[in-house]
């Protein structure tokens, strides 16, 4: 049944591994591929599931997202019958401290009255450091089918995973759960990565943020770890392509998949069935010029090209002059890159500015980050 | 509800554009794709905003699906107000009469009803037939200024074309005192744009008059306009010397398109100033491959190029595939050019397939000679 269940999207509860790029924004309003911001992914997966109630929590520096999500209309969400709503700390008459968010069941908490007043029959919860295309729809009816209490979206890990700090890995046999764990680095026992989608009824999340307040836990997760042996919590493994943004180094690298990699770019944008929605701007189409060279890149609209860009992400309004040389780079809306000037494995945040002639070069391993709004 | 306007607009969008062949046949030529995001009616639009109207009637007649879906409530142009705002005025059935448009000051005339709800001081009447970017504030103010009762906006046009005009004859002060609509022999070459701003009182008067007249084709450059200076009325031409083209042609069109690109490209739609706005819709960024290769060209979002694009404007979704070549050609929206095929000096409408291997058009054939594929096309490659 459509508009059966409702959406809660936590924006930022890992900010401290991003420190570089989330210096002025929320994690979920983060740049990614070309035109997007991280949590356009969320909602976009919501939208396309027909999810109409969507809830963000937002506690860390959301000015960014606030401004880019707007009235919702960018995503059809602001219709009589969708919508989408802000939750932010907030200071109350029954206690004089104002809790901050800084856990995911802080903020439920503080929802609970309403929470209680959800009308659909499931919850649907998202981080948005993990990018991907999920048909939500889908890991619903497998909840609904299997009779789980939680169903959590994972995907495959091996020993090329690394994480700055502990996320959440599991086993499961035949889709369920049986062991659940907190860790940075792949551990044989834990072959499958929480990607911070947990599907359950609205009645049981009710009913967990209820035992947290009598049990005076704060954290979903511990929460989680210690019912998981006595409660049937099932993984939904996804197979497509998923940018797991937990550092600075993994947020470079995915860009660089998306730029390289047709089967990324199929899996992430171009699904026909399920698109991608943004906040649009009126913008002119980008302009090559005679001379430019451009090879294996993302570029968005009212960029002008004169020189040469390779291997890059490519947002809004930059300007690549002539002679410039762009490669393994990730420019953000407003760069400008003088005639002539250099860049190598080089991230610009929004508006910066490369004056002619000026050679910069990071490394594949460790990427430069050039601050918004900065001029070389 | 209704509060009273300074000036509205009033866009004759009904035009079915014959001589774009198949690029009209099933939509009018308002709704006709221009510049990778536009379509010839943004340009409008758009001015009205950029020069403070936000009250526009946009009058729609044949084949108006697509332009009703475009222009929709307005919002790509901030024209969707509680008060004004974009309204589509369709021909309608009436009590009495029930008519088609039967020229553009009989459309005019029967929305005369639409008019006055505003209560405007001035009426600006408009085609959606032109590329070209105005601040009609300056064309009211000189309107104003010259206490005319209407003013006829005019560019310079070579002397050789000024018989496909109407042209206007004016005194040194700018006061018109003959128009000739087509004339075998222009006096001068200052052309009429088919932009007019009347004073309301004088416009609702003179369609009055015009629709009583049983022999008149009810068109304001060829009724209208003369009546007024048969009757000693003070018109006014207002020169405009910007960039203007009508693209009423295959040629015009592809032409007008290409002015857009080149080293100092003649029409710059990058410039903020009088920005031109669209619908813009979340289509994915553009991506290109590893052996594409584009020179001074337009390429918008949803394109994937992995061939060659050059001296070109794309719309949204077009996919050029590897070892595909597009030459001095315009692709509208979602055109797939297949492996190897190659398109020169064409306008290939929307959702077409060139499939592999195919030739369209002719390496350098000129203006004259475009080829044109219609929209849904699929053309092969021919046997050898």
């Amino acid at each position: 049944m459509a508009n059966s269940a409702a959406g809660i999207i936590f924006s930022s509860l890992n900010i401290n591994t991003l420190s570089r790029l989330t210096g002025d924004r929320t994690v979920a309003a983060i740049p990614f591929a070309c035109r997007y911001r991280l949590v356009d992914f969320c909602l976009s997966n919501m939208v396309n599931a027909n999810i109409s109630n969507i809830n963000i929590v937002a506690n860390y520096n959301y000015r960014s997202l606030l401004e880019h999500i707007g009235s919702g209309k960018d995503f059809d969400l602001a219709r009589r019958e969708s919508r989408v709503t802000f939750i932010s700390p907030f200071q109350s008459g029954a206690s004089a401290s104002s809790k901050m968010f800084s856990t995911h069941m802080e903020a439920l908490k503080s929802m609970r009255e309403y929470i209680n007043d959800f009308k659909e029959e499931y919850v649907v919860m998202m981080d948005s450091d993990n990018v991907l295309n999920i048909d939500v729809s889908e890991v619903i009816k497998s909840h609904e089918l299997t009779g789980a209490d939680i169903t959590i979206v994972t995907r495959a890990i091996d020993k090329s995973y690394s994480a700055k700090h502990p996320r959440m890995m599991l086993s499961s046999v035949a889709g369920k759960i049986t062991e659940l764990a907190l860790d940075s680095a792949y551990n044989e026992r834990y072959p499958e990565l929480s990607l911070g989608i947990f599907v359950m009824k609205t009645v049981y999340l009710r009913h967990l943020i209820s035992e947290a307040e009598a049990f005076g836990l704060n954290s979903l997760t511990q929460l989680m770890l210690k019912n998981c042996k006595s409660s049937n919590y099932r993984a939904y493994k996804y197979t497509g392509f998923v940018a797991s943004v937990s550092s600075f180094l993994d947020y470079y690298r995915y860009s660089m998949e998306l730029a390289k990699c047709e089967q990324a770019r199929e899996s992430l944008l171009w699904k026909k069935e399920a698109p991608i929605f943004t906040r649009v701007h009126n913008s002119a189409p980008t302009v090559y010029s005679a001379k430019a060279k451009v090879e294996s890149s993302m570029i968005a609209d009212d960029c002008v090209i004169e020189g040469t860009v390779i291997n890059s992400i490519i947002s809004r309004g930059v300007r690549v002059e002539a002679g410039a040389v762009v490669k393994n780079c990730v420019l953000f809306a407003g760069t400008r890159v003088g005639k002539k000037a250099s860049l190598n494995c080089i991230v610009t945040d929004k508006a910066v500015d490369i004056s002619d002639g000026v050679t910069l070069s990071g490394n594949e391993n460790m990427p430069f980050y050039i601050q918004k709004g900065r001029k070389i | 509800m209704y509060c009273k306007k300074e000036c509205i607009a009033m866009l004759l969008a009904g035009g079915q554009g014959s001589r774009l062949y198949d690029l009209t046949k099933q939509i009018a030529k308002p709704a006709v794709s221009f510049g990778g995001k536009y379509k010839i009616i943004d340009f409008p639009l758009s001015n009205c905003i950029n020069s403070g109207i936000d009250t526009v009637g946009v009058l729609t007649q044949y084949q108006p699906l697509a332009l009703n879906e475009y222009v929709a409530n307005g919002a790509p142009w901030d024209l969707d107000r509680m008060r004004g705002g974009l309204s589509v005025l369709p021909p309608y059935q009436g009590g009495k009469h029930s008519d088609w448009y039967k020229g553009t000051a009989n459309a005019i005339y029967q929305n005369i009803n639409f008019i006055k709800r505003y209560n405007p001081d001035y009426v600006l009447i408009l085609s959606g037939d032109h590329i070209y970017r105005m601040d009609y504030k300056l064309m009211l103010e000189q309107h104003k200024r010259t206490g005319a009762v209407c003013t006829v906006a005019t560019i310079t046009v070579p002397m050789e074309e000024a018989s496909r005009f109407g042209i206007c004859n004016t005194n040194p002060d700018g006061s018109i005192y003959e128009f000739e609509e087509k004339p075998k022999q222009p006096k001068n070459n200052q052309a009429s744009m088919g932009i007019y701003i009347f004073s309301t009182k004088t416009l609702i008067e003179y369609l009055e008059a015009d629709e009583a007249d049983e022999n008149s084709s009810n068109d304001f450059g060829k009724n209208i306009i003369p009546n007024l200076l048969n009757n000693g009325e003070k018109l006014y031409s207002y020169k405009f010397d910007g960039y203007w083209k009508d693209v009423g042609t295959i040629s015009s069109l592809w032409e007008a398109n290409m002015d857009l690109i080149g080293e100092e490209p003649i029409l710059n739609l990058a410039e903020k100033k009088l920005r031109i706005y669209s619908k813009n819709t979340a289509r994915a960024p553009q991506y290109v491959g590893a052996k594409a290769k584009i020179s001074n060209s337009l390429i918008p979002e949803g394109c994937r190029i992995y061939g060659t694009v050059k001296n070109s404007i794309l719309s949204g979704g077009v996919i050029v595939e590897e070892g595909a070549v597009v030459s001095d050609s315009v692709i509208m929206d979602d055109v797939v050019i297949k492996k190897g095929a190659s398109v020169y000096t064409a306008i290939i409408d929307a959702d077409s397939i060139i499939e592999e291997g195919a030739v369209v058009g002719t390496d350098g054939a000129g203006k004259d000679n475009i080829t044109v594929i219609a929209s849904g096309s699929v053309v092969a490659a021919k046997k050898a």
